[in-house]
């Protein structure tokens, strides 16, 4: 199963509606067996780009290309049904008259037929399906339909996956399970694949790599942790968290000494931490839980401050507490 | 767009395959539309319009306002009491109301003039009873622009009363809580709240209605009503002048293609009453014995007149006189005949226009305007159309050709009714599903065999019922181009009616009816499944 896959790349890439830049210059290269996350607000080009890399759409003008095969350039289109790309779409599009198996063997068409069922037996059971080899789209759940889509993308060993907000529609119990059986299986496919995405933390967690795109401009391109640790910019700061804004003077004295260069400082909250050994104690004004942290906001003269802690003990509005600054997580864009 | 057409074969096929469809479905209405309006005057031409122009226009202006008030009359209040409240044999009325769209307006026309007219069995009765004669009372007169108003609101009504209850069933039942809460009840809370919230539907309904009123030819011409449709029949054939011909089927062309304008409009804005499923579908209220009573005799009185009354005189008139003594099986076998060969070249244009065109918006736009363009046509413009065709390329009416056109003018009719199963069977699959089967590698034979039918065969079946039976029911095209020997059910009731020979024109009528029955059984299915799942 494992080939010596190419990247897909985009050098320059730009897609123009109306005299607008949806897709302005992007140059991205996606790694073989590496799950590439797209992050962006809504309207930021993800699946424009998507839908670019697939041939769903003629470019512009710039290249896509898969290893040193030009899939599209100014002189060159490559259709969709030539690119040999595997797609996955949030809503499965599965052929409503087809069994799983009928599903993913449709791609297989070219093999002889005995070859044609043992592989997509074998990529029915790698994503676990074998129970349900025989039914129809419309009897299986919301996951197990995303897994077959994911197979029938496979099967037909394609050299790259592109796949447009594949988990969000699935109901957020069965949401882990499918992602993580699917990435795998992509993963061990050894292709390059594209995971648009509209939720951080999906991103963050379960990516190789995160592309993050605003306005049709890629910002950044990185391993999720420097993506979340090191942004470049303000708004690739902000599509993988939360971030706060803060004049350098308005910090409490006691945190200036380690903070980056700049005027205009941004940090995330978990850059403010509760630490019973720090010098600085402030107040508590709200709190509330999020998930595993406790967010909290903290009063130092006239300014409000946001942590994050680790859930430890409950407060109570006006408790003092003490607190260290991380300065990794506090970001000058300045330059 | 240039280059487009010109990289490969495979590319440009997939523009000129469906160009040629749409240039086939486009074309009688294109040489009917450019002769109207280059034609020059001619005496004839003069005369019309001097004389005739004005009255063929007023008279079926008139016809279709009064058309449209009989079908709102019958058709809202209707749609209302069975959407909104629980009454005796409201299931019943539910679909029933839909029964009259089976029934053509030519032998819905058959049926009443023999039953209301001056010897039939109404007036004969109410002589016995009185002792008057038929010169002492006075009684509606069916052959009048009134009388095929009449004809033409009870056989089309159902239009308005489908959208009408569509609407009703899908208001917001917020909006209808509020107008509760303020205050609105019974009768004021269907003129204040819900017919001004329905009223879209309401009039894209009527807008539809009244293209196909336009579009009679057969009850105007039964009922000798001087409407434009029968005008541009008689300026062909008793004045031999296709000029004038063309002139009036130009301003035919122009009232049915106004209303369906109206009527597409509107149905795009009808989309924004809907609101989340939580608020649809308002519980039906229980009416009293006294109100339910009168909505279910309301009902029941709208089914008898428009569906059992005429189709029970016909199967009387049936029964008391016979068969008659020519065969029914040579114009049965015509009208299988050429409706198998009109709904196939219908359905193969429907189906390349639905598939074909779903990668270029221009050719999307250019099919639906050319379906649009049929659809709105009058058979009797369409088959002046063929006939102008003829006339420019030098060709005779005869045989094969006639029958060429034939089909070809049903293709270009009927592509649109053809369209809408299709399209919606198509637009229940996800989009993706295209990109998904493209990057699978499939195209051409392999995808239309492989996805596009298997995803649309719930359509299929519906698209052929219709287009088979829409073709059995067209009269004026078929009258006008059929070639000899080749007279279908239509044209031999329409002859037999004409002729005075009515018991003979019942056995041939009962058949279209019948014929009929098939897709409006199946509307009636699929409006009362959606009902369903809706609640």
């Amino acid at each position: 199963m494992i080939k010596a896959h190419k990247a897909l790349a985009t050098s320059n890439l730009t897609r123009t509606y109306n005299g607008r830049n949806v897709v302005d210059s992007v140059s991205l290269t996606l790694e073989p067996g590496e799950v590439t996350a797209l992050v962006g607000k809504s309207g930021a080009g993800k699946t424009t780009l998507l839908r670019l890399l697939a041939g769903m759409e003629k470019p512009s003008s710039g290249l896509v290309s898969s290893g040193e095969d030009i899939l599209s350039n100014t002189s060159t289109f490559v259709p969709i049904e030539k690119r040999r790309i595997g797609l996955v779409f949030q809503d499965f599009a599965l052929f409503p008259h087809l069994t799983v198996l009928g599903n993913v063997q449709f791609g297989l068409n070219k093999l002889p037929k005995p070859v044609r069922k043992v592989t997509a037996t074998r990529w029915i059971e790698e994503l676990g399906l074998s129970h349900r080899i025989e039914a129809y789209p419309h009897q299986l759940s919301g996951g197990e339909q995303q897994r077959v889509a994911i197979a029938r993308a496979l099967a037909p060993e394609p050299v790259a996956m592109l796949l447009d907000e594949p988990f969000s529609g699935l109901d957020p119990s069965m949401r882990e399970h499918v992602r993580h059986v699917a990435l795998d299986a992509i993963r061990s496919a050894g292709v390059p694949a594209l995971l648009v995405t509209h939720d951080a933390s999906e991103a963050l967690v379960h990516a190789d790599k995160i592309a993050i795109i605003d306005t049709g401009r890629l910002l950044q391109c990185s391993r999720p942790d420097t993506a979340y640790a090191d942004p470049t910019s303000e708004p690739a700061a902000r599509a993988l968290g939360p971030l706060h804004t803060l004049a350098r003077d308005a910090f409490p004295l006691e945190m200036q000494a380690n903070l980056p260069k700049g005027e205009m400082l941004h940090y995330r909250p978990e850059a403010i931490s509760i630490d019973a050994n720090a010098s600085l104690s402030l107040p508590i004004t709200r709190w509330r839980l999020a998930g595993p942290l406790t967010e909290m906001t903290l009063k130092s003269g006239n300014i409000e401050l946001f942590a994050a802690a680790r859930r430890t003990t409950s407060y109570k509005i006006g408790d003092l507490v003490s607190v260290r600054i991380d300065p990794d997580l506090v970001f000058s864009f300045e330059n | 767009m240039t280059t487009a057409i010109m990289t490969t074969w495979r590319e440009s096929r997939s523009y000129i395959i469906p160009a040629v469809v749409i240039s086939i479905v486009a074309l009688p209405v294109i040489f009917a539309v450019w002769f109207g309006v280059t034609a020059g005057g001619t005496s004839t031409w003069d005369h019309i319009v001097q004389n005739r122009l004005l009255p063929y226009t007023l008279t079926t202006l008139f016809v279709l306002l009064l058309t449209a008030v009989i079908i709102i009359l019958i058709a809202v209040p209707a749609a209302w009491l069975v959407s909104a409240f629980e009454f005796p044999g409201r299931r019943f009325y539910e679909w029933g109301l839909i029964l009259p769209l089976a029934m053509p307006g030519y032998v819905m026309a058959y049926a009443w003039a023999n039953f209301a007219g001056t010897s039939g069995p109404v007036q004969s009765s109410l002589r016995d009873a009185t002792g008057w004669s038929a010169r002492d009372y006075w009684f509606p007169d069916i052959y009048s622009a009134p009388g095929l108003a009449f004809i033409l609101g009870t056989t089309l009504f159902p239009y308005v009363y489908i959208t009408a209850r569509a609407a009703f069933t899908t208001q917001s039942l917020a909006t209808l809580e509020v107008a509760r809460s303020l205050g609105a009840n019974g009768a004021s809370l269907f003129i204040r709240v819900a017919v001004p919230a329905a009223r879209p539907a309401i009039i894209g309904g009527l807008s539809l209605a009244l293209m196909e009123a336009a579009a009679d030819y057969g009850a105007a011409d039964f009922l000798g009503i001087q409407t434009l449709g029968v005008g541009i029949v008689r300026a062909w054939s008793s004045f031999g002048e296709p000029a004038t011909a063309a002139r009036l089927a130009l301003t035919l062309i122009m009232i049915a293609f106004l209303f369906l304008i109206c009527a597409r409009v509107l149905q795009g804005k009808q989309g924004s009453q809907l609101t989340t499923a939580r608020w649809l579908t308002p519980t039906r209220s229980k009416l009293t014995t006294a109100n339910a009573f009168a909505a279910s005799a309301f009902c029941a009185s709208v089914i008898a007149v428009a569906f059992f009354i005429p189709v029970g005189r016909l199967v009387w008139l049936f029964l008391e006189t016979g068969p008659g003594r020519s065969s029914i099986w040579p114009p049965l076998q015509s009208s299988v005949l050429l409706g198998l060969a009109g709904a196939i070249a219908a359905f193969l244009c429907g189906l390349t226009y639905v598939l074909a065109t779903r990668h270029s918006a221009i050719l999307k736009s250019a099919s639906r305007l050319a379906a649009s363009a049929g659809y709105a046509a009058p058979g009797v413009v369409l088959g002046l159309g063929a006939l102008l065709m003829l006339k420019t390329t030098g060709f005779a009416l005869t045989g094969t050709i006639a029958l060429i056109l034939l089909i070809w003018v049903y293709a270009s009719r009927f592509t649109s009714a053809g369209l809408e199963p299709l399209q919606s069977a198509l637009g229940r699959a996800p989009k993706t599903l295209d990109f998904a089967t493209r990057s699978l590698g499939t195209t051409g034979i392999r995808r239309l065999l492989k996805v596009d039918l298997p995803v649309i065969a719930p359509g299929i079946l519906a698209a052929s019922l219709i287009l088979f039976v829409e073709a059995i029911k067209e009269l004026p095209a078929t009258l006008m181009l059929r070639p000899f020997g080749w007279d279908t059910l239509a044209v031999r009731a329409h002859a037999y009616a004409t002729d005075e020979r009515l018991a003979e024109a019942t056995l041939p009528s009962l058949l279209i009816v019948l014929a009929g029955l098939g897709p409006v059984l199946l509307l009636s299915w699929r409006l009362s499944k959606s009902a369903r799942t809706q609640s």
